[in-house]
């Protein structure tokens, strides 16, 4: 394994921030910790990059264990929620300051920065101050800083969470185009659904300190291991042990009756409220398809299953 | 808060009697009318006092009190050499201490604001006083233990006493500006592998530039202004703001420490520009969310800090236990003894002063906080145009030396029809008018916490704008009002420039007391004094940063 979590644990005043956290990660796989706020989700982050001390527990990296070092001794790279950039520097400084510290000549810095600012679409703009870009090229220089010195590893902390929904599709896909240039590993953090979906090869679901279930995307909500993660992951239907998406509630000829009790358009979707059975279940059907009134009877197939 | 709602009762019923809307807009423009007078008659006209007193000759406009920056240049090469060491020494050091905050622990960094905050409830010569003990012909280091007999007074005298006594805000300032720190900076700059020194050289210090230059001016000006020090310990070297306060003591010549004080106020009024340009830049700078600490490796750049940190908490701690032990020690035949004689002996200087003291305090801090709070309605929230003008005046006792203020009270009302020399009234109003601008300021930064829309809801719903100062801005500046009158009283308790003209010698304050007593080599009377207003000062404080952090927990 290229990244191995063991057992890590994180008091903070006696309280367990995050308590036996285990999983591990493949070169060049993107995992993501998805969860509520609170969860621990960023403390985990935080003790890999080694910017917190962890009380218990092994992080070990291509073979090395890690969790002893200092964050500069380690070789994790960290893009924060905030970015981080140095406000006083411009964006060519910003992208080569940690070449500073490998023992690069100035020349060679600014070549790699040039060639960096050009993968990252950034041209033209190596001299302007970090403060005068927008938020998506400041995540871009705060991304291209951190990859210039060639991390084992990427860590970023919510890293479209101050982004705009319409950039944030855009830098998903920014995201794995980066990373398939240059090969890297990664995890991120976030409590968006979508950001999960859209990029991760695994998703990690933790709730109060605690992993719910390490997955796909498309297990996770298909095959949800607890209640938690059912309802964090999309809405369900749950009666005793047993639940439906809305979405897999089918129309049937031969199915059971149910009543429309309620409606709304919704868009691309409508979302019914059905009485059947004397319970109440949300269904959800595309606009494009056939409508039904409030009050009228249809057949349904309602194909629960153990959570 | 019980006193609170007893208040707003009060002011309830007065307003009860005047439901009518007409009533209200009267009273809301005699309010506003008589600040504009107080602000005026106490603030700008003793202002422009000083500059009659200065230029206005015989019925001419006349220069001649000038040509002393011709004639005695000296002075002012003094006045400046002294003010910029003073400032270089007093950042350095306020620098090192709060780059070292970054290192320590919470517990750490506690013990170091609470002796920092000593320092800054001591009265401004208590430097001084002890310097002399210490360092002076007699002093218990060089004459005790090192055995010399040097002459301590002049130059380096005063910049150390300056130095000790203005680094402590300094520091204040340069750790609150450390603490608003996004600190993700940092640890981006520790994940590329940075070293401390390179974290310190290329990122820290280079966005602490602002708050730097905030301390480098503001100990600038403070250096210029102080008189104390070097009187006490400049000997023969003498400054514009010494040689101001003996032409009008000493030389009885108003007209020669006029012109002095005004050639001192325009480095500060350059300062001042400088100062809130910098403080706007200081504001943008970004809010440290997170509460983790930052863990930088000592290495590097890291051993400088300590020694420099070091080497000032240790001057600091020797400074007060040696006010302490002089309280209650004496010499004989060069066997130092316990005793508590030097208590017994400032007894009748207590009894003289010291309650006055803190009665003139209170009743200084109760009314710049009021007249804080009224003006800061019409100016911060109502937005009155010209009553920004009028909070712009009452900005004015803080740019200029206390001397400059103190002078334009004795010439402004010595006269009829406002002749209030020799009373206590012209210290009180001298004293509110000089903590104004400190309360303006604390009050409007509690303010910028009362959200707009609150008072658009309270308008809305038809209450008038003085219901909107009782209901909503008085008890949602509560925690404001609360810091304002801490400050100001414990400003007034230790001020002594802007008084020390006006005081009579009937009605000494404490201060002036324990400046009498340095001045003729009383020390030992004088330490048990300093050590008083000391306790007092520091009780205050203490007790209201714990009233203050439980009455914030109401005021969200």
């Amino acid at each position: 394994m290229f990244l191995e979590i063991k057992n890590l644990t994180k008091r903070y005043n006696r309280i367990e921030a995050i308590k036996n956290i285990s999983f591990t990660a493949e070169e060049k796989e993107i995992i993501c910790i998805l969860g509520p706020s609170g969860c621990g989700k960023t403390t985990i982050l935080q003790s890999i990059g080694g910017f917190i001390k962890i009380d218990g527990g092994e992080i070990i990296l291509d073979g090395e264990h890690v969790e002893n070092l200092e964050p500069e001794e380690r070789n994790i790279a960290t893009v924060f929620q905030s970015y981080g950039l140095f406000p006083h520097k411009s964006v060519l400084e910003n992208i080569t300051y940690g070449l500073k510290f490998r023992g690069y000549r100035k020349k060679d810095a600014l070549m790699e920065g040039m060639k960096m600012l050009e993968v990252l679409n950034l041209k033209g703009y190596e001299n302007k101050k970090v403060t005068e870009l927008s938020g998506g090229e400041q995540q871009r220089v705060a991304l291209g800083r951190a990859l210039i010195v060639k991390p084992k590893l990427l860590l970023l902390d919510e890293p479209f969470s101050n982004l705009d929904t319409k950039l944030r599709v855009t830098m998903r896909k920014e995201l794995l185009r980066i990373r398939d240039h240059f090969n890297i590993t990664m995890l991120f953090v976030t409590h968006d659904q979508e950001d999960a979906f859209s990029i991760a090869d695994r998703i990690i679901v933790m709730n109060k300190g605690k992993i719910e279930q390490i997955d796909t995307a498309r297990n996770i909500y298909l095959n949800p291991k607890t209640e938690f993660v059912l309802n964090f992951v999309g809405s369900a239907n749950v009666d005793r042990g047993y639940f439906i998406r809305p979405e897999a509630i089918k129309l049937s000829p031969e199915g059971e009756e149910a009543t429309v009790v309620g409606k709304t358009f919704k868009g691309f979707f409508i979302e019914y409220t059905i009485e059947y059975n004397k319970n109440i279940y949300k269904m959800i059907r595309l606009s494009s398809e056939e409508e039904f009134e409030i009050g009228s009877k249809i057949k349904i197939e309602m194909g629960m299953r153990k959570i | 808060m019980g006193m609170r709602k007893k208040t707003i009762g009060m002011m309830d019923s007065m307003m009860m009697v005047s439901k009518n809307k007409r009533v209200l807009d009267l009273m809301y423009k005699i309010l506003k009318i008589s600040i504009i007078l107080l602000v005026l008659v106490f603030v700008l006209y003793p202002f422009l006092s000083v500059f009659e007193k200065a230029l206005y000759i015989d019925g001419r406009i006349d220069f001649s009190e000038f040509l002393f920056i011709q004639d005695e240049f000296n002075l002012v090469r003094n006045s400046i050499l002294s003010a910029i060491l003073t400032a270089l020494l007093s950042t350095l050091f306020a620098l090192a201490l709060s780059l070292m905050t970054l290192f320590i622990s919470e517990k750490q960094k506690n013990i170091i604001m609470f002796i920092l905050l000593l320092t800054m409830v001591s009265p401004p010569f208590i430097g001084s006083l002890t310097y002399i003990e210490l360092f002076g012909r007699n002093g218990f280091i060089t004459k005790d233990i090192l055995n010399l007999s040097i002459n301590p007074y002049g130059l380096w005298g005063i910049v150390s006493v300056q130095t000790l006594g203005f680094t402590s805000l300094n520091a204040v300032l340069l750790i609150g500006y450390l603490e608003s720190f996004d600190y993700t900076v940092i640890e981006s700059a520790k994940s590329l592998k940075a070293t401390t020194t390179s974290i310190l050289v290329d990122i820290v210090i280079p966005l602490m530039k602002p708050a730097i230059a905030v301390c480098f001016l503001l100990s600038f000006i403070r250096s210029m202004a102080d008189f104390s020090t070097p009187i006490i310990i400049g000997g023969a070297f003498n400054t514009l703001a010494t040689e101001s306060y003996l032409s009008i003591i000493a030389k009885g010549n108003p007209g020669r420490a006029s012109a002095m004080s005004i050639v001192l106020f325009v480095p500060s009024i350059v300062v001042f520009v400088i100062y809130s340009h910098f403080l706007k830049e200081q504001q943008r700078a970004s809010k440290n969310l997170r509460q983790t600490q930052v863990r930088m490796k000592k290495t590097g750049l890291y051993h400088l800090i300590r020694l420099l940190a070091l080497f000032f908490i240790l001057w600091l701690v020797i400074q007060y236990l040696a006010i302490f032990t002089s309280s209650f020690t004496d010499k004989y035949r060069g066997e130092t003894y316990f005793t508590l004689q030097n208590i017994i002996d400032s007894i009748p200087y207590v009894k003289d002063s010291f309650l006055r003291s803190i009665i003139y305090s209170m009743i200084a801090g109760f009314f710049a906080t009021l007249i804080g709070l009224i003006l800061s309605f019409y100016s911060y929230i109502m937005r009155d145009r010209f009553m920004k003008v009028v909070d712009f005046i009452s900005n004015m006792p803080y740019i200029v030396p206390g001397t400059f203020f103190g002078l334009g009270y004795v010439f402004a009302f010595n006269d009829y029809p406002l002749k209030l020399t020799g009373t206590a009234a012209i210290v009180l109003l001298n004293l509110i008018f000089r903590q104004l601008p400190m309360s303006l300021r604390t009050i409007q930064n509690s303010m910028t916490q009362i959200e707009g829309a609150t008072l658009n809801s309270a308008k809305d719903l038809g209450a008038h704008n003085l219901y909107i100062l009782k209901d909503m801005i008085f008890p949602m500046s509560y925690s404001g009002l609360f810091l304002s009158f801490t400050n100001a009283f414990i400003s007034s308790m230790t001020t002594i420039g802007s008084i020390i003209f006006l005081v009579y010698p009937s009605r000494k304050v404490a201060t002036f007391v324990l400046f009498d007593l340095v001045s003729s080599g009383k020390y030992k009377v004088a330490s048990v004094l300093s050590c008083i207003i000391i306790i007092v000062c520091l009780s205050v404080s203490l007790i209201s940063r714990r009233i203050f952090n439980r009455s914030s927990k109401y005021v969200s």
